[in-house]
């Protein structure tokens, strides 16, 4: 037997498709496979919660405030009885037995928790004006309560931990990269959530006042501080500005007048 | 510039993998060159499997020599294949990865016998192992090792 030395040009043992198109067609299939599962998610968890009775969303609620310490407020309670008065007979919200909490945070924000509970930072109280904005505020919650929102987004956040838990294992790099993917896709829902409870505050707020004066005016006073708007693509809450523009087209398509405020009663001033 | 802060680790994910990809394939791409090289420098020598009989005398002297080289894994290949882990198929950027170690360890077996004055190297063995074996686990990096070794055989004249 005669030994040829030969040296070969083909490699058999690598494949010859380009690395960057390997993953162009490997991040697409992954988005494909996350976005419809999550779509599916979506649709399944949107109807569960629609169905969801109010006594398992106390059971659920008095599971979540622990985490919260603060305390009942009378002051702000005869607020909100006052705006859910305006809501139709016929409306969940009439089941649910609302406690409202004023907390001593300086954040300017306020929070839905399951089972009926508001807390309200006294960092929003600071910044709040007149009892029309805080009737905005608090009719933008009973929003969230309207559309059952907490429970959506506690039934999404629940169901893609356990799908990619389930897919792909509890520490798989994998996860990391899908949670960061879905984080986008969940914030431009919370963004539509949020859109759907300012207008649903300014409806409950014109039934209650008789016209819609100071639905903006509160969101105005946050949009001078906020800066630009790039941050807000993944923000949870659109920004400022663009909620004020929501407003205004609801306010001026359904013909809302917009009147003076009422000065904030002055049980509720804070002290500095 | 806050919104990068924000998002500092998804940062640093895509500039590891864009790090990865740029020094990986240079790497790569310089290994493959110097293979190819040095391949064709040793042509000549042969390499078999086989254990080869030869008739009495004609051997002079018979050595075990053996090449063995280690090759990591860089961040890009990583990614590719923690994606390939969900949708299954050919693992297509390890593939390059072990096809290196492969012929770098034989060209390194091969150096060692022209050292010797062999002419030949018979009953050759290939051997793979992986150093770090949780290669695609969280915060680890996996490398290939690969060993050649065979009977290097040097004829009498």
């Amino acid at each position: 037997m005669k030994f040829t030395p030969k040296q070969l040009d083909e490699n058999v043992n690598v494949s010859k498709t380009h690395p960057l198109v390997e993953l162009m067609w490997l991040v697409g299939g992954l988005i494909l496979l996350v976005g419809g599962t999550f779509f599916l998610l979506g649709v399944t968890t949107d109807w569960a919660a629609s169905k969801t009775p109010v006594k398992v969303e106390n059971w659920l609620g008095n599971l979540a405030l622990n985490e919260f310490p603060a305390e009942q407020s009378p002051e702000l309670k005869s607020r909100l009885d006052a705006l859910l008065a305006q809501v139709p007979q016929d409306s969940p919200l009439h089941q649910y037995d609302f406690n409202i909490y004023l907390s001593d945070s300086d954040d300017v924000n306020a929070i839905a928790l399951p089972g009926g509970r508001i807390v309200v930072f006294k960092g929003l109280l600071d910044q709040v004006e007149s009892e029309n904005e805080l009737a905005m505020v608090l009719a933008h919650e009973l929003g969230h309560f309207a559309h059952r929102d907490h429970l959506r987004g506690l039934g999404r956040g629940l169901g893609i931990a356990v799908v990619t838990a389930l897919l792909l294992g509890e520490n798989n790099s994998a996860s990391g990269l899908i949670s960061k993917a879905v984080l986008t896709f969940q914030v431009q829902y919370s963004q539509s959530q949020e859109s759907a409870a300012d207008q649903f505050g300014v409806d409950l707020l014109t039934t209650r006042y008789g016209h819609a004066g100071g639905a903006t005016t509160f969101f105005a006073r946050l949009a001078e501080n906020a800066g630009s708007k790039i941050p807000y693509v993944l923000a949870s809450h659109p920004h400022p500005k663009n909620r004020i523009e929501a407003l205004n087209k609801r306010i001026e398509h359904l013909g809302y007048p917009v009147a003076k405020t009422d000065k904030l009663h002055p049980d509720l001033v804070l002290e500095d | 510039m806050e919104i990068l802060l924000q998002n500092i680790d998804l940062i640093i994910f895509i500039l590891l993998i864009v790090l990865g990809y740029s020094a990986g394939s240079w790497a790569e791409k310089k290994h493959y060159r110097s293979i190819k090289q040095r391949e064709k420098e040793l042509l000549k020598m042969a390499v078999i499997t086989a254990e080869g009989s030869f008739p009495p005398g004609q051997v002079a002297n018979a050595t075990l020599v053996s090449g063995s080289v280690v090759v990591s894994i860089d961040y890009f290949k990583r990614l590719l294949a923690i994606l390939r882990n969900v949708f299954g198929g050919r693992v297509k950027s390890y593939e390059s990865l072990v096809d290196r170690a492969r012929r770098e360890a034989i060209l390194r077996m091969k150096e060692q016998a022209r050292e010797l004055g062999a002419g030949m190297i018979i009953n050759m063995r290939l051997e793979t192992a992986t150093i770090g074996k949780s290669a695609n686990k969280k915060g680890r990096v996996g490398s290939i090792e690969a060993i050649a070794y065979g009977t290097a055989i040097v004829k009498n004249l």
